[in-house]
């Protein structure tokens, strides 16, 4: 399940570097470890998933590639369609899919996308709560 | 090109197109009504559409009288009388410009053009406004699909021709500033109404070019006389806005009918965009053609994508396939917005979980590699693991956050644990026993490292019995058990 995923994520996060490092860097590690949950929650089937997941991961300025065959962007993109090409761009993994397929991966990112943000306002809801209860 | 107009085929075809047509081009034309704040660059842009959509009245102008030199044009000798009256009237409004309205109609360019300048300006108009989160231009797509919506219901219904006057007859009596107030889809709605109830009459050749030149002139003529008095204004803007209220609706609709019906016809298989290609499924009835089946089964996919799509995003009203696709872009783009803001003021609304979290990470780490696998989930490991956590508070709560952290849970305030809980209940609804089911604990696996995507089952153990040991916040804590 996301929740813990992310909950432990955060930990991880806040433990590293409590003060040592800029918020802006908290910031940006805490929707790294955002998107990285949810992908890994979302599972290896989605497309989108292995995508945001292959993003995050290769972030840390990994230069030498592994000599894996990847097939990558089967069929070249015809834009068009400037609605259809924004919307490649903003789900991950949407370059090389099919229209259709790219509509049903939306579809999914969307919905996680939007738990994601629902489990995230909750947190930080609760422990706004919390500390003015305190 | 008059063929391809008159063939009775065709006028089905062309009512289909005005559909997608008035998507991009009420756009297009919402923004010019919403430009009638005199600045100069709203001079200079709707001077230019003006002229274009002139360009495109002259061009459909020659389209229809030859159709009334063919005698059919007897329907109302009042259009007939009007047409003579109204000529001089026709070259006056035509005599400017050029088409630069056909490549505007035609290639969809202005599509981003009016969307970064129209949107405040329409938004002012209509009063129509979103959220302030989304800043979009609503106002042209709510009447893109307003007009799309009513032209299809009007077409089911067959388009009675007492339908088109009675709307008609409002754009009369509206003076201009209520014409340009009630918008553009009740201006460009006359027109195609009449052009529908012309073409399900019964003689096909002629009746379609009647219907067009009908609603043009009738249009003309009640806007000329709405507009009388706004005529003899030198300024360009208003008096040619009025003017082309009429033409505006018409003229792109006839230079992309036959544009596009020459493209549709003349390819059959037609892959790319969905939008246009949807339109003509009524031509190609025949299936003849191994191509045009797999076409029409990539539409219907793509359509039922579409329907998926439009339930999971909110305002999911539209029914324009283009403006839907662009409210889903928006409200992708705000999640990701909401999720680079919440993480930002995540950092001291965390601090409250966090550090009961953190130092059992720290700590737990190196626990982590012993007893990994505590009993099965069975409901007495449960209630042991509770009375050994309640005796590990009591002394220190380190210690008992090190052996919650052993056995790979973690401790969070009720309200969250709930919270969360249905949260993300709906989502994880076909995997099914995901809401917090008390008493039930299963162990976890080794924490930190990627989990296998097991039964993806959450379980919330309140340990109540241990709170009233005295730990504190009592009454708020629970243990969570999650797992996967």
């Amino acid at each position: 399940m996301v929740a813990l995923r992310f909950l432990r994520a955060l930990s991880l996060v806040r433990c590293s570097g409590p003060g040592a490092r800029s918020p802006s860097y908290r910031a940006r590690g805490i929707r790294r470890a955002a998107y990285a949950c949810m992908a890994a929650s979302a599972g290896p089937r989605r497309a989108w998933s292995r995508a945001l997941l292959r993003k995050i991961r290769r972030r840390p300025g990994r230069g030498l590639r592994r000599p894996r065959a990847v097939i990558r962007r089967r069929r070249p993109v015809g834009g068009g369609d400037p609605l259809e090409v924004a919307l490649r761009r903003l789900v991950p993994g949407g370059g090389c899919m099919e229209y259709c397929r790219l509509l049903e991966e939306a579809a999914d990112y969307v919905k996680c996308l939007a738990m994601q943000v629902r489990l995230m306002q909750t947190i930080v809801d609760s422990a706004s709560h919390v500390n003015s209860i305190d | 090109m008059l063929r391809e107009l008159v063939s009775p085929n065709s006028s089905a075809l062309r009512l289909l197109l005005f559909v997608f047509l008035f998507a991009p081009e009420s756009s297009t034309s919402a923004w010019i009504w919403g430009s009638m704040q005199p600045s100069a660059r709203d001079m200079q842009v709707h001077g230019k559409t003006a002229a274009s959509l002139n360009g495109i009245a002259a061009s459909s102008d020659q389209i229809a009288l030859p159709e009334l030199q063919n005698g059919h044009g007897s329907q109302t000798p009042f259009d007939h009388g009007g047409s003579v009256g109204h000529d001089d009237f026709l070259d006056q409004m035509l005599s400017g410009l050029r088409s630069p309205w056909a490549e505007l109609g035609a290639t969809k360019s202005p599509w981003d053009a009016p969307d970064s300048e129209g949107p405040t300006a329409a938004q002012r108009i209509f009063g129509v406004g979103k959220e302030a989160e989304d800043g979009l231009p609503y106002a042209p797509f709510d009447e893109s699909a307003l007009l799309a919506n009513r032209l299809r219901q009007y077409q089911i219904s067959g388009g009675s021709s007492p339908v088109g006057k009675a709307m008609m007859l409002p754009l009369s009596h509206h003076g201009q500033q209520q014409m340009l107030a009630t918008s553009g889809d009740s201006g460009f709605l006359p027109l195609p109404l009449t052009l529908g109830s012309c073409g399900s009459v019964d003689s096909p050749n002629s009746t379609v070019g009647d219907g067009l030149y009908n609603g043009f002139s009738g249009a003309l003529q009640h806007t000329e006389s709405a507009n009388q008095h706004t005529f003899p204004h030198p300024q360009q803007g208003a008096p040619m806005l009025g003017q082309n209220f009429g033409a505006a609706p018409l003229a792109p609709g006839l230079t992309q009918a036959p544009a596009a019906a020459v493209s549709a016809s003349a390819s059959a298989g037609g892959g790319g965009t969905g939008p246009p290609r949807q339109k003509v499924r009524a031509r190609r009835g025949q299936a003849t053609d191994p191509h045009s089946i797999a076409e029409r089964l990539r539409r219907e996919r793509i359509a039922e994508r579409m329907k998926a799509l439009q339930e999971l995003v909110p305002n999911a009203n539209k029914t324009d396939k283009a403006s839907m696709l662009d409210e889903i872009i928006d409200y992708v783009k705000f999640l990701q917005l909401q999720v680079k803001v919440l993480s930002m003021s995540r950092l001291g609304g965390a601090a409250a979980v966090a550090p009961l979290v953190a130092d059992m990470s720290s700590e737990g780490q190196s626990s982590a590699g012993r007893a990994v696998c505590a009993a099965g989930g069975s409901s007495d490991s449960l209630t042991v693991t509770e009375h050994q956590v309640a005796k590990l508070m009591e002394e220190d709560m380190g210690s008992a956050m090190q052996y919650l952290q052993g056995k790979g849970l973690c401790l969070m305030p009720i309200s969250l644990a709930s919270a969360i809980s249905s949260a993300t209940s709906s989502f994880h609804r076909p995997h099914s026993s995901s809401s917090a089911t008390l008493g039930h604990l299963h162990p976890l696996p080794n924490a930190g490292s990627c989990d296998p995507p097991s039964s993806p089952a959450a379980s919330a153990l309140s340990a109540h019995s241990a709170m009233a040991n005295g730990a504190a916040d009592a009454a708020k804590d629970t243990i969570v058990v999650s797992k996967g």
